[in-house]
């Protein structure tokens, strides 16, 4: 199914090291560190010496999602999943930061469901996550939120929630 | 106890000092022992309550030797493992002992310093890989898995210097008695271990911790060593989780760690036993014969002097293990001997591995013209 052979091999003392080789003949190779930062290096066909990069968890995930072709804007991120076994559905998973404008209501208040079909899947708040808030959910000021939904629907949700 | 307090503030200072120009802390946490101990001002002197976080330190250190120990993850790797375990091995024991015994250690002294002269440390060999971006060369791995084969070595020469006078059957079955109950336990136990690791209150550390302990003073109290119990069940934990165990232990590790070492310093009289020329010898062949089984390691797997060059650079350093066994067997001559070799070489490794591209390159100029690689049989010594 993979073009390229990934290799993955445990080295002890160090981590876990995942290596494939490109179509054009350039490696790649991962390295997860014990220590938890994850060091990416990239290795030219022909070139002798490799060039890398150190990462956090946070900025090895954020490099996934660019590589996996989201698209994203400052802190702001979203991911568009087709389904073509489903009619060609497109289902777009968006992050976003709620205003004060929005800040002490609550899901139920703003009746988002209602108002634009998408849902509130998630809320980030002080790095703890809270996964399918209940309608009772009460916003605060930089709860990052991530919303489920078709494309219109999410567009809804930035014109009727976001400004509130 | 203030004593302990003082010497641990001032190995925090160092240790940012060392964390901030990327060196090794080892050599700084024994350099500020022997200042503050006997050697030096003698403010500090080892009490009862030093000593036991002393041998806490090393018997953690041997513990996470022992979680290192797959054994499914030692075979895969197995002709590469041994080719450069083995030259490093016989280069560096057979120098490093040699070297000794004609500078008039006795036999018993010279296999010690042997020993010690020998054993790379891993913590700097792995530490001097990521920070210097090097796990992605074709030489990280030989270096990774040498390290590996050092660590077998240092148990088999644990068990020879543990067992002493007494009978070897009867030591070896013992031992083999012990492995076997532990291994046991692991295995039967393994669903009562992860449930226990899983849990997110203080159970797993107190477990972690008290294991380790009630490991060490039950095997003293059979007459076992608790060096090799403490890596046996290091090694038995390794079949269930053995990364959750490593998070556990780490904190006790790295604290009684720095206690040892800075201890190790203080008891260590550097004043008289050894004359300058002999310790000098031995750290200038320390360094030397490294480059020498590197350069024949890397000719024997990649048909490189150059790519032994590389090998060299980041296992010049002797840390941990070598103190352990000064501290374990050494007399006051071996001790300051190690403690010498172990701070010169640490720091040379530190800069060897630091430089060790730029270095290579000007080597590589001249080095082309040895044209063919030499065969693997002339590393078969």
């Amino acid at each position: 199914m993979f073009p390229m052979a990934l290799r993955s091999l445990n080295l002890p003392g160090v981590g876990t090291k995942y290596e494939f080789e490109t179509d054009k003949g350039d490696t790649v190779a991962i390295f997860f560190t014990k220590k938890g930062s994850i060091q990416m290096y990239t290795l030219q066909k022909g070139c002798q010496t490799s060039s890398a990069a150190e990462m956090t968890p946070v900025e090895a995930r954020r490099l996934g999602n660019i590589l996996t072709g989201a698209i994203i804007e400052a802190d702001q991120e979203s991911v568009e999943i087709a389904f073509s076994a489903l009619a060609d559905l497109r289902i777009t998973v968006h992050t976003y930061i709620i205003p004060h404008t929005i800040a002490r209501k609550t899901i139920e208040d703003l009746r988002i469901r209602a108002k634009t079909g998408a849902t509130v899947i998630a809320v980030c708040r002080q790095d703890k996550n809270i996964i399918n808030p209940p309608p009772s959910f009460v916003f605060e000021t930089g709860d990052a939120v991530l919303v489920i939904g078709e494309t219109d629907q999410l567009k809804l949700f930035e014109r009727e929630i976001m400004v509130d | 106890m203030e004593g302990i307090i003082l010497a641990l503030f001032i190995c925090l200072l160092l240790a940012l000092v060392s964390k901030y120009l990327t060196i090794p802390a080892i050599p700084f946490y024994i350099i500020a022992g022997v200042i503050l101990g006997k050697t030096g001002l003698g403010i500090v002197a080892p009490d009862q309550i030093s000593s036991f976080f002393s041998d806490m330190g090393l018997i953690f250190l041997l513990f996470f030797v022992g979680l290192g120990l797959k054994v499914d993850k030692i075979s895969e790797n197995r002709s590469e493992l041994l080719t450069s375990g083995i030259i490093d091995l016989n280069v560096n024991m057979i120098i490093g002992f040699v070297a000794a015994y004609l500078l008039g250690f006795s036999l018993v002294e010279s296999l010690i310093v042997a020993a010690a002269f020998y054993i790379s440390s891993t913590a700097m060999a792995v530490t001097s890989l990521i920070e210097n971006r090097k796990l992605m060369m074709r030489e990280s791995e030989p270096i990774i898995w040498l390290m590996v084969f050092e660590d077998l070595v240092l148990i088999i020469v644990l068990a020879l210097l543990s067992a002493g006078n007494e009978n070897l059957l009867f030591f070896v079955a013992k031992i083999l008695l012990g492995l076997a109950l532990l291994y046991a336990l692991a295995h039967y136990g393994k669903e009562f271990l992860v449930s226990i690791l899983e849990r997110d209150d203080e159970l797993p550390v107190l477990f972690t911790f008290i294991a380790v302990v009630v490991t060490a003073s039950f095997a003293l109290s059979l007459g076992v060593p608790d060096t090799l119990m403490v890596i046996a069940l290091g090694a038995a934990f390794a079949t269930t989780d053995p990364d959750a165990f490593e998070q556990q232990a780490r904190p006790f590790k790295d604290v009684f760690m720095v206690i040892f070492f800075v201890f190790f310093g203080i008891t260590t009289d550097l004043s008289g036993s050894v004359s300058l020329s002999v310790i000098a010898i031995i750290c200038t062949l320390a360094v030397v014969s490294k480059l020498i089984s590197g350069v024949l390691t890397g000719l024997a797997l990649n048909g490189s002097a150059r790519s032994g060059l590389e090998i060299w650079a980041n296992t010049i350093g002797r840390g941990e293990f070598s103190i352990a066994l000064a501290a374990l067997y050494g007399s006051p001559a071996v001790a300051a001997t190690i403690a010498i070799m172990v701070i010169v070489t640490s720091l040379v490794g530190s800069f060897a591995a630091k430089y060790s591209i730029s270095l290579s390159r000007r080597f590589s100029g001249s080095g082309r013209r040895h044209g063919p690689p030499f065969h693997r049989a002339r590393a078969g010594h």
